[in-house]
């Protein structure tokens, strides 16, 4: 039994990164219909850019606030310069094309997804690099004969906290409801006064600076990052964004967790070489049945 | 005016196909110095290994230049193309090479995938191509004539794996995990192969075997099934990216078994992404490290190659490559000729013994490397690689 | 417009004679003219040429997102791999079979997920895609070959007289297939098979309010272009002469929709310049070595941002705007 806790512990913490990330697809999709294939490399560049602060700022940072200290300022630090990121590749690769329709900003987002990948292997090199093992706590715990990291724990709880205020910001406050309602219906909203350039930057930054706090959390929980891996997690993400109902915030969160809960359970019950099929093989049924997703609205989208 | 348009992109096209063809290389006459391809993947996935390969290769042919050239006094000039780790570029790659006629012979490549398709295209144009990191074993039963490999093949370091280590180890219950690549899947199953005898005799047992997802950061699931499985001893198969991730996140959940990475799974990488407590003590089954290789060439090898770019390939692949450079060189320095079918035939059947950075070189008749030896490695406290006793 | 009745090929391209003359010369021409491998850059051209053909019957003229279109060509590649080299069939008896087995594979497989719209679609076909990809990689039944993948396909022959093992003689095989098909798409555009798709891809729930049978129009189009996808299938694999799950990544499928993108949805003589673009660009930016996927991305925005409709969008006579 202590077996299946592990397993779901471990799936729960690899399904709230898929989480977080699926909640930049998921708002960018809502309010403007477009798949941000480049959502996934802002998440490996924010990994990256956690990496390099904490070689080289780690030694002025932990002296001052210690180890936790140090990785929270990483986080940060990584996350702001993703939202300017975010913005930059918002105002470039995707603003022009607001006006042509949602198929060429696809074409768009995976010409951006190309340059930022590139960029990661040009600035820090095509091989893997590794967090430093000494900067991260390595504390281990067994509660009840099931075996968790401290590190685990910290990142579960960050998540859920993250998740919780974003949830908050959406569903009660007079912005999240603009976000909503341009989310709904885009030209009504902006009748209705919402300024919608407000909510796009609102989302070009809060998204990327969530992939970027995701980045630097994966990368202390393996300790080894490439700079193609934004392709895997955006798919798993994306998948989890469709799996929660697309535009579904609350719903992108639970897509995650529920992915990563799958993924786990079914490489340790099925086969380990088999785990992404039968991942995918849930979603289609999934759709076949609930053709918008677990959480997604019944109404029929009109295309 | 419809059509005036549509002349201008039918121009345009034009303009890019008239492009092509002006790019082409037109045949140069330079006689003079000797060309070696080198077929590797430059960029895309395995780039750290492709670009490390070319390095290796550009030293190789620096000492030899060095020394006076072939031919009495003939250069060696290295022509690099891109495979980009990949079957279908591998194969314009290849056919890139053999359009050129100045290039004598190939070092070809990185990945047995993608030596597939490239070396049906140099046996086809007849083009003497030395495969330096490709183990699959059909690769060299297909009866080809120009095609030859200077590094081992999978069956031989998996047989490796069953003669030492249950004995070393006095390990009955075996773990063998591998990563679904040509390179991890095939050496597991001659692992399994190479462990029968053991098997039948009962002094062995396979408890588990199974594949993990490349470029996949959590194992822990998997992990935690090999756990109840009470292996003595864990053999993997992969790369040093997983097997690092693998080995920590063993450990963290109560692992306690000896770890037994393949000849791709250890290096220093490794030990930097594992961090050292936990990569002390783990093991590998290679080919002789560049740094413990007793020979001369390859001590002077290793000496030009730190000079130049500060640090020893960390793989032992490159070495590889370096090497196939050296018995090209030899055998065109040897028949004083660059014919394709002169160099086969010579390298089949007359070298021998040719002394290389890896050991003295020779081939098979299949085109296998004679005689490749393998070492149980491990990391010892300081994080260094070293022979275990 | 001096367009009238004038059916198909003709229609399509608003050619006149002598431009057509000098592209078909063009194309005739090339391969005596260059070197093989330009020859063989040549030919993987006409391969993207015709899995863009194929993937924009599916995406261009019903504008059904399709993101897992590698998976229909993967089918065709390993029918064509495992038929040959464990039964001895010939490659050209195996052309219609690929295609045959991609077909079905589509029909079986969209069926039940026909009625999903939009992204939910695209989603799918990701996963079916990638489903494909990772059975090939765990080798079921002994037959794919896992991730080394099958090996030692013939040349395309029939009986010893005539055999395809150069690459010009590839070169021609890939462009006739490609023109056939160019051939055949263009009449079936102007059939009413083809205005009926392009009414689904415009309003759906005007189309069915016309008595059009979406599912089975929808069906139809996965079906088609999974089966042109197969003969690419089948081709490609009897000239690599092996054939392997690297080939047959999500990032493969993503170059074809961008193919159809860049060309312009729907238009044919668009998806061969989308399939040039999408070819020639990363031999052309070679000389930038590391930097070279960097221009290709920016190459990628830039055409978006310029031409957001592609670069030769269809012009609509008929039906449509």
């Amino acid at each position: 039994m202590q077996v299946v806790f592990e397993q779901i512990i471990n799936g729960l913490t690899i399904g709230s990164f898929y989480g977080l990330i699926a909640l930049g697809y998921s708002m960018v999709y809502g309010v403007l219909k477009l798949i941000n294939f480049a959502h996934g490399d802002f998440f490996a560049l924010g990994s990256y850019l956690g990496y390099t602060l904490l070689i080289f700022g780690s030694a002025f940072v932990t002296s001052l606030f210690g180890l936790w200290g140090g990785m929270i300022a990483a986080m940060l630090v990584a996350a702001i310069c993703l939202a300017f990121v975010g913005i930059l590749v918002e105002r470039v690769a995707y603003r022009p094309i607001y006006p042509a329709g949602r198929l060429p900003a696809v074409v768009s987002a995976l010409g951006a997804s190309i340059i930022l990948q590139n960029v990661i292997m040009v600035i820090w090199g095509p091989r893997y690099q590794a967090y430093p093992a000494k900067l991260i706590p390595n504390i281990h715990l067994q509660v009840w004969g099931v075996h968790i990291t401290v590190l685990q724990l910290v990142i579960l709880l960050l998540s859920f906290f993250i998740m919780a205020v974003l949830y908050y910001i959406i569903q009660r406050t007079t912005f999240g409801a603009a976000i909503r309602a341009s989310a709904m219906d885009r030209d009504t909203a902006a009748l209705m006064g919402i300024n919608f350039n407000k909510v796009i930057f609102f989302i070009f930054t809060l998204g990327p600076a969530l992939g970027a706090l995701t980045g630097v959390m994966v990368g202390m929980y393996y300790r080894q990052i490439s700079f193609t891996m934004g392709w895997n997690y955006g798919l798993k993400a994306f998948t989890a964004t469709i799996l929660g109902g697309i535009g579904n915030l609350p719903g992108a969160m639970f897509g995650g967790l529920i992915l990563g809960v799958l993924e786990m359970l079914g490489a340790a019950y099925i086969s380990a070489a088999w785990k992404d099929v039968f991942v995918f093989l849930i979603l289609i049924m999934v759709l076949i049945f609930r053709p918008t997703g677990l959480f997604g609205e019944t109404t029929a989208e009109k295309v | 005016m419809k059509n005036t348009k549509l002349t201008n992109y039918l121009m345009i096209l034009g303009w890019v196909m008239l492009a092509l063809v002006l790019s082409a290389p037109v045949a140069t006459a330079a006689e003079k110095p000797v060309v070696i391809g080198l077929q590797g993947p430059i960029t895309g996935p395995w780039a750290y290994e492709g670009q490390m390969a070319k390095q290796s290769c550009e030293i190789a042919a620096e000492l030899i230049n060095q020394k006076g050239g072939i031919l009495g006094g003939r250069m060696i000039e290295l022509r690099v193309v891109d495979d980009a780790g990949e079957p279908k570029t591998g194969a314009l790659a290849a056919t890139k090479l053999v359009g050129q006629k100045d290039v004598v012979a190939v070092v070809s490549t990185y990945g047995s995938s993608v030596c597939e398709p490239a070396s049906n295209i140099y046996e086809r144009y007849k083009k003497v191509n030395i495969g330096y990191g490709v183990t699959a074993v059909r690769l060299t039963q297909r009866d080809f004539k120009y095609f030859f490999r200077t590094c081992g093949r999978d069956d031989s370091q998996g047989k490796f794996f069953a003669d030492d280590v249950p004995k070393r180890f006095n390990a009955k219950r075996i773990a063998v995990m591998h990563d679904n690549t040509a390179f991890g899947k095939g050496l597991a199953e001659d692992t399994k192969r190479g462990l029968e005898p053991l098997i039948a005799a009962g002094t062995a047992e396979i408890v588990y075997f199974d594949a993990i997802t490349p470029g996949e950061k959590d194992f822990r699931v998997i992990l935690t099934k090999l756990r109840e499985t009470q292996p003595d001893v864990w053999y993997f198969t992969g790369y040093y990216a997983e097997a690092a991730l693998l080995i920590s996140q063993a450990r963290e959940i109560g692992i306690k078994c000896p770890f037994v990475g393949g000849n791709a799974a250890i290096n220093d990488e490794f030990v930097k992404i594992a961090g050292l407590d936990i990569a002390k003590g783990c093991y590998m089954t290679n080919e002789p490290l560049p740094g413990d290789l007793p020979y001369a060439e390859a001590k002077e090898f290793l000496k030009a190659y730190k000079e130049k770019f500060g640090e020893i390939p960390s793989s032992p692949w490159p070495i590889y490559a370096a090497d196939a450079l050296n018995i090209i060189a030899d055998a065109v320095d040897k028949t004083g000729s660059t014919k394709s079918d002169v160099l086969a035939e010579f390298l089949r059947n007359k070298a021998d013994g040719v002394p290389g950075i890896t050991g003295p070189i020779g081939f098979t008749a299949q085109g296998d490397r004679e005689g490749v030896p393998f070492y149980l490695y491990m990391v010892d406290d300081q994080g260094k690689i070293v022979v275990a006793e | 417009m001096q367009v009238k009745k004038i059916a198909g090929f003709d229609r399509i391209f608003y050619f006149r004679k002598k431009t057509f003359l000098g592209l078909l010369i063009l194309f005739g021409a090339y391969p005596f003219l260059v070197s093989n491998y330009y020859i063989d850059i040549g030919f993987f051209f006409g391969i993207y040429a015709l899995l863009g053909l194929s993937l924009n019957i599916v995406l261009g003229e019903v504008g059904l997102f399709d993101l897992g279109h590698a998976g229909f060509y993967a089918i065709g590649a390993y029918t064509t791999a495992i038929l040959n080299t464990k039964c001895g069939i010939p490659i050209f008896i195996l052309l219609p079979v690929s295609a045959l087995a991609a077909a079905l594979f589509a029909y079986m497989v969209c069926s039940p997920i026909i009625h999903l719209r939009g992204d939910y679609l695209c989603i799918v076909t990701i996963g079916m895609g990638e489903i494909v990809r990772l059975a090939l990689i765990n080798n079921p039944l002994d037959l794919t070959g896992g991730p080394n993948g099958v090996f030692g396909i013939d040349f395309p022959s029939v009986g010893n007289i005539f055999v395809i093992d150069s690459s010009i003689e590839y070169y021609f095989l890939i462009w006739v297939a490609v023109a056939l098909s160019i051939y055949g798409l263009s009449r079936l555009q102007q059939s009413r098979i083809g205005r009926a798709w392009n009414c689904i891809r415009e309003d759906e729930v005007a189309a069915k309010a016309n008595g059009i049978d979406v599912r089975y129009y929808k069906l139809l189009a996965f079906v088609l272009g999974a089966a042109l996808a197969g003969v690419a299938g089948n081709i490609y694999a009897s000239k690599l002469m092996c054939v392997s799950p690297e080939s047959f990544t999500f990032w493969e499928s993503c170059l074809m929709f961008c193919i159809v993108l860049i060309g312009g949805m729907g238009s044919i003589p668009g998806v061969l310049i989308g399939a040039a673009a999408i070819s020639l660009f990363p031999e052309i930016f070679r000389p930038f070595a590391m930097y070279r996927m960097l221009v290709f991305g920016g190459a990628m925005i830039l055409m978006m941002v310029f031409r957001p409709g592609g670069i030769w969008p269809r012009k609509r006579g008929i039906s449509g705007k």
